[in-house]
């Protein structure tokens, strides 16, 4: 059975020697035309390109109008795999919650209610609360301009959405919040429902050509706008349904995440613990 | 130079994953995971994946420490 595994991990490990041998070098951009006559084996021209990340890297800012050439890759062209991403997340914030379900509901805890102030470790010091408000502020609006700039620049839903909640993480262990917490996990679910309906919504507003077409890209709005080859600052109302399918994943990530912080910590703080098991 | 960062690196990627399984008390392991977290996130940034190296200071150091912290609220100290 040893000996098994250990073949295994060699199988596995040499997949992945191989297929790092693949990759291109790091920093070097194939859309740049000097590396292209430097190197011309990764690909020639936009028809005659050999591999899959060239066609990305060379056709990306074309087809859909978005300078962030990962964001163009996650939101359009592998746009149903994000779509079965936000749903695995989705079914993972399920389970925590249904885990927890009978254990929150249960008579015993409803009278218990939030656990009281001195169930904490009392480290209600004035800095500690004070700075995790305004750490809880820049970590917010740095979360936000990862969402919206999620076409423009490095970032997008997940990213955004992850640093948003670890804001809100913050806010917990600095024990921010005590109260309120069945009414906050009903609107945190309720909006982290809200952020994959509108990622199906608009995944179906396209279903004229296919599930997830890129249908703003191709209008004459602002959101259609042609951008320049190559490096540039870009528009932020660009890119034509990726800004708004990065904002209906940082929604979902965003409320998710803070669901499970706040279900753990719920169930943490409740004293007997016997119904757990 | 780059060359030795990068080694500089790995090796305290090296230490920190070994610090965490090594450490006997909980909270300590789950700081040199953090730590470990955020090397990583300072080895992607360097290997040009920014919105990488955003994912994981997000998750990573950020979030999974927060839950091992929640989860850990409910143990008791056991000492021999």
């Amino acid at each position: 059975m040893r000996l098994l595994s250990v073949v295994a991990i060699v199988i596995i490990f040499g997949f992945l020697f191989v297929g790092i041998l693949h990759l291109h070098p790091v920093g070097e951009a194939v859309g740049n035309p000097d590396v292209l006559q430097q190197r011309p084996e990764y690909g020639i021209d936009i028809n005659g390109v050999t591999t899959m990340d060239d066609y990305f890297l060379r056709n990306g800012q074309v087809e859909t109008k978005s300078n962030n050439i990962v964001a163009s890759v996650v939101f359009d062209y592998r746009g149903f795999d994000t779509l079965g991403e936000a749903t695995v997340l989705f079914i993972v914030v399920s389970s925590v919650s249904m885990l927890f379900f009978t254990f929150l509901k249960s008579k015993s805890i409803i009278s218990a209610g939030v656990p009281p102030a001195g169930q904490f470790p009392k480290i209600e010091s004035r800095v500690i609360t004070f700075g995790a408000f305004i750490m809880y502020i820049m970590i917010l609006s740095f979360g936000v301009y990862l969402v919206v700039h999620g076409h423009v620049s490095p970032g997008g839903g997940f990213q955004g959405g992850s640093v948003m909640a670890s804001a809100t993480a913050l806010l917990l262990i600095s024990f921010l919040i005590t109260r309120h917490m069945q009414q906050t996990r009903k609107i945190f679910s309720f909006f982290e429902s809200l952020g994959l309906t509108i990622f199906i919504g608009f995944g179906f507003a396209g279903i004229g050509i296919s599930f997830l077409f890129n249908f703003l890209a191709h209008t004459s709005t602002a959101f259609g706008r042609i951008i320049p080859f190559g490096p540039n600052q870009g528009y932020l109302i660009s890119a034509g349904i990726l800004p708004w399918l990065s904002l209906a994943v940082g929604i979902e990530v965003f409320f998710g995440l803070s669901l499970i912080i706040v279900t753990l910590f719920h169930a943490s703080g409740v004293k007997d613990t016997n119904s757990l098991r | 130079m780059m060359y030795y960062f990068f080694l500089v690196i790995s090796i305290a990627l090296v230490i920190t994953a070994l610090l965490s399984i090594y450490f006997r008390d909980l909270l300590a392991a789950i700081v040199s995971y953090s730590v470990f977290s955020l090397v990583l996130t300072v080895l992607y940034f360097l290997l040009d994946a920014p919105d990488v190296a955003i994912a994981e200071a997000g998750i990573g150091a950020a979030l999974t420490t927060c839950i091992f912290v929640i989860a850990i609220r409910m143990t008791r100290r056991r000492e021999e």
